[in-house]
């Protein structure tokens, strides 16, 4: 037996192999992209202890995430923001963790999508388990864990290949997700619709909606299809448990000295008539508001963002977040409600 | 630290140049190696070092005074001291959640109110194994069956060597505190093959463990539904492989890292699937465990020389505590015992039918004994009793509207990895890979290697544990 050759070879046909399969991918316009991942998630949750009470945590779910884009933030106020949102999540278990494991007293704004908003307490459910999820990770990961991610990154960064996902997107491309896209007969129907990744992220989880999603039509209907897959499927909202654990936690943050914001983001098409009809502004958001009796800022009450139209009906192309995040970070310096620390 | 994941990559390379870079002399290689096992550890939950370093100074200095003390009263108190550490930690951190909830029930049952605040222990990674290694070099030591550790540091290397530290080959000190001794340094066909080796185990975990089988067992043992016989079925013969793949790459990871520092430990599975009943399947599977469990357990309970009952009463308690050693949980007890109801039945019919085995009878035995090893992995798998019941009815077929929760294709994916699984452990049964690599032309096997790292670099996997490691 001659494992020098037998190195050799497989070190060739290797190589080979991953280069193959790295050019494939990305002559199908694949691009090298990061997993917002539990592990990138925490990093951003670590910061929370060393912020002062000048800064500024977004949190809340995916509307924040894609519509608050940091750097605009940061060029109007001096500030850049903490991005804890979650996607397709609730954002109360992680106000709660921020609440009741935190010393900060700094300025909170929490994104209100109210499907995901009013959804649920239920720990099992999937708008709270993932993001407590995540919460628990990063009060238990390990320190190997933490490394790997490091790692990771630069990989990430670089490679196509390697760019297996928490999330369970219809076009990952790890052999897992592959062999699950083959399908044979209909033994087992699968009622969710396929559902395509359609933002990039990055290292802080600034997060932007893909060309992709803004330019072609027919992709960004594959969005609005699993979107009416969860408007049709999901329970009833639970308002009453939902907004008593919250007001409880808003309190207890006041308490402490911290500052509350609330912030309803854009949403228009199909989605925005869903949420009207279910969840309407009078019953949800403005009672919201009224039992935390703290300041909020709902789209429809500026002029400059009612007309915005989302590509896939929920979340702000990367340009109108641009534009979003300037504007609300003007108005909301011209409320005096954060701070600033820019000079000029 | 996993060996699935990028941290172990620079880990092992780090490991690899220290060891093989020209500046230490043999002591401080393996100071090193002793300090790069404890960050290996630590790298997981740093405080829980402190009981490998408790476990390995009680052991070490029991081990020292058992090696000079003659008197048989103070030999038996340095063995027991050894025994209540060792097993007072499992005890505590692997059993203490698990006492309390049986007491409380017990109590309850009785009448009498109480209700215990759980105590929520953390496992430390690993501690079945580490505390069995070490509680074999004193049990040694007493029956004076192996030499004292030369050095502390040959001792707590041994404790703690890395590549087998958290799920194992578990090492009798005689095996593995001896190549400490010398220098070693690995050939380049022993590095060369330990790194093949190390290949292979990384993609029965990652490739065949993680992408191929663990999805449709989740989906059948977490899908709370009475399910169709067929996909009751599929789900358990997923997790057999599952649990193989992952176990078995797990120690040939090991095997293969520690070849690439010269350093050899045993075989801990050898084709299981194809042992043709159950004493064989307990000479191919985890054989470590089982020849502990042999030696330090059955041996000592009268083993077969008090009489056929006493001989089975061994037996059964052997494979019932070789349960509850996997887990805290009755489900655990349930499969060493019916383990154990295997192994005594096996002899009683032996005795009865005597049958020479052959090619044709014996793929028909192999079949039947996997069979048999199936039933009893729905109770492993199994979080709880109600489930297992599920799904053994299912098996049975007596859930003819069961649900279908599998995809035809999910089926046909683990029907053809579990039979192609099967085919190899038979033709593998009585040979090894080394044996087999001998006569494969290089490029056949470079190629194999080749496809191998291809997948294992595709597959990504998610960087979560071994399934041993809450052993």
């Amino acid at each position: 037996m001659n494992l020098k050759k037998t190195l050799l070879i497989a070190l060739i046909l290797g190589l080979i192999a991953i280069i193959s399969w790295e050019t494939y991918w990305r002559s199908q316009g694949y691009y090298p992209n990061l997993d917002d991942n539990k592990e990138l998630w925490a990093v951003q949750r670590a910061k929370v202890n060393q912020l002062t009470d000048a800064d500024v945590i977004l949190t809340g779910s995916s509307r924040v995430l894609f519509d608050i884009q940091l750097n605009e933030w940061e060029a109007e106020t001096g500030i850049r923001p903490l991005q804890l949102a979650s996607a397709g999540a609730s954002p109360l278990p992680i106000f709660h963790d921020i609440v009741e494991n935190t010393d900060y007293t700094g300025t909170i704004i929490v994104g209100v999508t109210p499907g995901l908003f009013f959804s649920t307490t239920y720990p099992l459910a999937l708008p709270w388990d993932w993001p407590q999820t995540r919460v628990n990770h990063f009060h238990n990961r390990t320190y190997a864990q933490r490394l790997n991610h490091q790692i990771s990154l630069p990989l990430q960064k670089s490679l196509v290949f390697l760019s297996a996902n928490e999330m369970d997107w219809t076009d990952n491309i790890d052999l897992k997700s592959l062999l699950k896209t083959i399908n044979i007969g209909d033994r087992v129907m699968d009622p969710m619709p396929p559902f395509y990744n359609f933002f990039d992220t990055f290292e802080d989880r600034n997060t932007t909606m893909t060309a992709r999603t803004v330019n072609d039509t027919a992709f960004a209907n594959t969005i609005k299809k699993v979107w009416g897959y969860y408007g049709s499927t999901s329970p009833p909202p639970d308002k009453e448990a939902t907004m008593a654990f919250f007001v409880k936690d808003a309190k207890k943050f006041i308490a402490k000295g911290g500052h509350l914001i609330l912030l309803r983001c854009p949403s228009s098409g199909g989605d925005r008539i869903g949420e009207n009809h279910g969840l309407p502004r009078a019953d949800y958001w403005d009672d919201l508001l009224k039992q935390t009796n703290v300041k909020g800022y709902h789209f429809e009450d500026y002029k400059q963002f009612q007309n915005f139209e989302c590509p896939e009906w929920s979340h702000l192309s990367a340009e109108d977040a641009r534009f979003f995040s300037t504007e609300l970070a003007k108005i909301m310096i011209k409320d005096n409600v954060i701070n600033i620390t820019k000079t000029n | 630290m996993l060996f699935n994941s990028l941290s172990f990559v620079l880990f092992l390379t780090i490991v690899l140049t220290l060891y093989y870079l020209r500046i230490f002399n043999w002591t401080n290689k393996k100071r090193m190696l002793l300090l790069s096992s404890y960050i290996f550890y630590g790298m997981w939950n740093p405080p829980l070092v402190i009981l490998l370093w408790i476990s390995t100074l009680v052991d070490w200095t029991a081990g020292k005074r058992l090696a000079v003390e003659e008197n048989q009263k103070k030999r038996k108190l340095w063995l027991l001291l050894s025994m209540v550490v060792n097993l007072g930690f499992l005890a505590f951190f692997k059993y203490g959640d698990f006492l309390l909830e049986n007491f409380t029930q017990l109590v309850n049952a009785i009448g009498i109110e109480f209700q215990a605040q759980p105590m929520d222990i953390i496992l430390p990674m690993g501690i079945s194994f580490y505390t069995f290694q070490t509680m074999s070099y004193t049990i040694d030591m007493y029956k004076r069956k192996t030499e004292r550790a030369r050095t502390f540091l040959d001792f707590a290397l041994y404790v703690t060597f890395f590549p087998q530290l958290v799920a194992g080959p578990i090492v009798r000190a005689k095996e593995l505190i001896t190549q400490f001794y010398e220098p070693k340094k690995a050939t380049v066909n022993q590095f060369v093959w330990g790194l093949f080796l190390l290949t292979i185990g990384l993609f029965q975990k990652v490739v065949m463990a993680d992408t191929l089988l663990s999805g449709t067992s989740d989906n059948v043992f977490g899908a709370n539904k009475i399910l169709h016989g067929l996909d009751a079925w599929i789900g358990t013969l997923a997790f057999s492989g599952q649990i193989f793949f992952d176990f078995a790459g797990y120690s040939t990871c090991a095997i293969g890292i520690a070849l690439m520092l010269g350093i050899i430990l045993p075989d801990n599975f050898r084709y299981p699937y194809a042992a043709i009943g159950f004493s064989d399947l307990w000479k191919r599977w985890h054989i470590s465990l089982s020849s502990w469990l042999r030696d330090y357990l059955y041996i000592p309970l009268g083993g077969n020389r008090h009489g056929i009952t006493r001989m089975y009463v061994a037996l059964a308690l052997t494979m019932l505590l070789g349960g509850l050693w996997h887990g805290a949980a009755w489900t655990f007890v349930i499969w060493g015992a019916l383990h154990g109801l295997y192994l005594v039945t096996e002899r009683l019919l032996k005795k009865v039918v005597k049958l020479k085995v052959n090619n044709w009878n014996g793929v028909l035995l192999a079949l039947i004994t996997y069979t048999f090893v199936n039933f009893t992995w729905v109770f492993f798998r199994a979080r709880e009793f109600s489930t297992a019941k599920d799904i053994l009815s299912s098996m049975f077929f007596m859930n003819p509207e069961g649900e279908k929760v599998l995809q035809t294709f999910d089926i046909i994916k683990v029907f053809s990895v579990i039979t192609i699984l099967f085919i190899c452990h038979w033709l593998m049964r009585n040979t090894s890979m080394k044996t087999v690599s001998l006569k494969t032309p290089p490029w056949v096997l470079g190629l194999v290697w080749a496809i191998m790292f291809f997948l294992i670099c595709i597959a990504q996997g998610s960087g979560e544990q071994f399934i041993y490691f809450q052993f």
